[in-house]
């Protein structure tokens, strides 16, 4: 099922090789991003949506 | 430091959510409407302007840009106030916005059905509403960095980013795919033409479905999702790959849409590979969501919000994982231009785009009018009634598309097709449609009840317009620690955030685009492929007008099942002159490609006059008006004008006599429908009309009989 895949290439591997270099970079470069996160600001940030409610809001300040 | 009191703006969310559900039920009204008249033409009401061509592009812009649209700026004006801890940058800008985006709507409930259209998918607003449409979104960004510029949160949520890479990527997308040659004030010809013009329009329709569908309803689900199950996104870092990947692959998959067509073969192959990669964030991002219900899932036994939640990305994990197998290209012989492909966006639009908004606003409307929702049971007989109403949509549409598909491929023991006539297809799936219809009204009934349920909420509440709200400001930069990971030294730099996610969305778009746009080598010309004559131009508008193309497609892939049926598989240099292209994503009725001088000129009189004269029990509409209204011919110099600075090679000072031109060959179909005893005078459409539809295809044959 891959015949049709491989027999389009021709002459323009040039595009398919430059997007597969440009794909293998990217995610490289991504998880060493990941890698290099600390945990105590993902729990930071994944805790962002929960505190920012208007629970917190004091009574007095309330329209 | 003393912490600031403001006050977030509850006002514009709250107009946005109701924006959101009237357009909604608008927007899916005028589905119901195009459904039925697939197996009841009637349905049009004998009328050009509510007529199946022309109030499509209405249904999908509706739903799109109105129902969904709307609901993206609730969202993101609700969740972005609270994640930044600062209310939206300029309520000025937010009223521009609100009644700009409403304007911006309302011209295309006008101007869709009056016919005014590119013929773009997606993109069908004629150039002055694109302008305006660029205009807006400048002031959306406008406002959302504005408000970025003066929060009090240091580090940008993920829910952020995908707002920031929704805004930067639909401004690409629509002005790559608006570059159009003004014709009159409401008339103009895209830049680019055939296969160029094919290859922007799916960058940019496939986009819109990743940039305008998904996105954002992705950042507003890693915001809102937490905040409906009171617990931490599953996993943060996992949600740091998936939006970076997923904006990274989307880009490259549009030529998933054009398999089997002219476009060079490496730029397909390219397409495919990366649509099947997209299985990788798409599911990361459903199991994110997933698993962030993980120990709550007792709580989407009774919370109706959730159960919403629950389907909406089940939704989208299905229509994501079928989007990949459908780009497959065994699959896609079968499956492009079938119901199959209606069955898939609905899963998604339905689904993922619809439960999430309908979870949204029942969860938001309550809040912000400080009550609670008027009913539990209604908001549950919504679930019910919307869950059923896909399932009743999507299965029939499978059905169908598998069905016609496979007759149309069929070949009897001897060689023949089959089913030789395109119709007996078409009536074989007529039941489907009208069930499909059914699952449509379904839906539709529950976003009604839904309207009622939040009215009644918002009624026995009072809207907290500003609600107060308190946090410390940010401390100056200078006096934090430097961050070593680039991550997190990324979320809190919006600007550079910005340009990071516009130069991951212009690498795909470049190595695709740039050697088709620039090379012209990669578009073979034949040599037998004349411009089209005065006539037959206007004929064409009058075909963009119409929106034959939502039906027709133009294109014959190089399958023996469509040489056979329709004649030669079509060639990339047949398409040079045709500004913009119309190779269509649909057959609901059989491809034009070749229809020139199939059939004589008498045969097109009757048959768009009433076309069961002429195919007994076809769905396609009565074109009447085309007998009586007269060609309006007043634009013939323009458009030649415009059409040469596009490059067509008409000779100069041929604008000139092209009206001279034009009336010599109406007259000469006159004539010939004359001998046919039929009367009809020179001027009047229909035979504009003609004269195009026997032009399509022909260049080639003529070719053919020339080489022979």
């Amino acid at each position: 099922m891959f015949k049709q895949f491989t027999e389009n290439i021709n002459a323009n591997q040039a595009y398919l090789l430059f997007s597969l270099g440009i794909f293998f970079v990217f995610f490289i470069v991504v998880a060493i991003m990941l890698i290099r996160i600390r945990k105590s600001h993902v729990d930071h940030m994944s805790d962002l949506p929960l505190h920012d409610s208007d629970t917190e809001t004091p009574q007095s300040l309330q329209l | 430091m003393q912490p600031e009191n403001f006050y977030y703006d509850n006002k514009i969310v709250r107009n946005f959510g109701i924006a959101t559900v009237i357009w909604g039920i608008i927007g899916m009204t005028v589905g119901l409407i195009i459904a039925i008249q697939l197996y009841h033409p009637g349905a049009n009401m004998g009328n050009q302007y509510t007529t199946y061509g022309r109030i499509r592009p209405l249904h999908t812009n509706a739903v799109i840009f109105a129902f969904v649209g709307n609901a993206i700026f609730m969202g993101v004006y609700y969740s972005l106030q609270r994640l930044l801890k600062a209310r939206m940058f300029s309520d000025v800008l937010s009223r521009i916005h609100f009644w700009g985006w409403q304007l911006i709507i309302l011209s295309a409930v006008i101007t869709l059905p009056l016919g005014l259209t590119t013929s773009h998918e997606y993109a069908e607003l004629e150039w002055p509403i694109d302008i305006a449409i660029t205009v807006i979104w400048v002031v959306f960004g406008w406002n959302m960095f504005g408000t970025i510029f003066k929060r009090r949160e240091r580090h940008l949520y993920v829910a952020i980013w995908f707002y920031i890479a929704t805004f930067i990527t639909i401004a690409v997308l629509h002005v790559v795919n608006s570059f159009e040659l003004p014709v009159s004030a409401f008339k103009s010809y895209m830049v680019y033409a055939g296969v160029q013009d094919a290859l922007v329009q799916w960058w940019y329709g496939h986009n819109a479905v990743a940039f305008f569908l998904t996105t954002p309803y992705l950042g507003m689900m890693y915001y809102f999702l937490p905040k409906m199950a009171n617990r931490p996104v599953y996993s943060y870092k996992l949600s740091i790959l998936h939006f970076w990947a997923l904006i990274f692959i989307y880009i490259w998959a549009g030529p998933h849409h054009l398999l089997y067509t002219t476009l060079p073969g490496w730029a397909q192959s390219l397409g495919v590979a990366f649509s099947i990669m997209l299985i990788a964030p798409s599911w990361g991002g459903m199991i994110n969501g997933l698993l962030t219900l993980r120990g709550a899932w007792d709580k989407v036994r009774d919370d109706v919000i959730l159960k919403f939640m629950v389907v909406a990305l089940t939704a989208y994990g299905m229509a994501t994982f079928e989007g990949p197998m459908l780009s497959l290209k065994q699959v896609n012989s079968i499956a492009h231009f079938s119901d199959w492909i209606i069955a898939h966006v609905h899963v998604g639009a339905l689904g993922w785009n619809g439960f999430l908004t309908f979870a949204m606003l029942y969860w938001l409307i309550p809040r912000i009018y400080k009550t609670e929702l008027f009913s539990k049971k209604l908001a549950s007989f919504h679930f019910w009634i919307g869950t059923l109403g896909i399932l009743f949509y999507a299965i029939p549409m499978y059905w169908a598309g598998f069905t016609q598909s496979l007759m149309l491929k069929e070949f009897t023991a001897e060689g023949m097709l089959k089913y030789p006539n395109f119709l007996e297809s078409t009536l074989q799936i007529l039941p489907m449609h009208m069930m499909r219809s059914a699952g449509g009204a379904m839906y539709l009934l529950g976003v009604i009840v839904m309207a009622y349920n939040l009215t009644r909420t918002a009624l026995q509440g009072k809207l907290v317009a500003n609600e107060a709200a308190q946090a410390m400001p940010l401390a100056p930069v200078h006096t934090i620690a430097r961050e070593s990971a680039w991550h997190r030294r990324l979320e809190r730099k919006p600007i550079q955030m910005l340009i990071a996610a516009l130069l991951v969305i212009l690498v795909g778009t470049f190595v695709e685009l740039m050697p088709t746009l620039t090379i012209s080598s990669n578009i073979p010309t034949i040599a037998a492929v004349k411009p089209y004559t005065p006539l037959e131009l206007q004929g064409r508008d009058l075909y963009i007008r119409e929106g034959c193309v939502n039906c027709h497609s133009q294109t014959v892939r190089p399958f023996r099942s469509e040489t056979e049926r329709y004649g030669e598989y079509s060639k990339a240099g047949e398409f040079v002159y045709d500004h913009p292209f119309l190779w269509g994503s649909k057959r609901t009725g059989p491809d034009l490609a070749r229809e020139g001088q199939k059939y004589g000129n008498a045969w097109h009189y009757n048959h768009l006059m009433d076309p069961r004269l002429m195919s007994p029990g076809s769905i396609m509409p009565e074109y009447s008006w085309l007998l009586t209204q007269t060609l309006d011919t007043s634009l013939t110099v323009a458009k030649i004008n415009a059409m040469r600075t596009l490059g067509v090679p008409y000779a100069p000072g041929y604008e000139k006599v092209a009206n001279a031109e034009l009336d010599k060959q109406a007259k000469a179909i006159a004539a010939n429908l004359g001998a046919d005893h039929i009367k009809v005078k020179s001027d009047k459409e229909v035979i504009a009309i003609i004269a195009y539809l026997q032009r399509l295809g022909t260049d080639i044959k003529a070719n053919k009989t020339a080489n022979k």
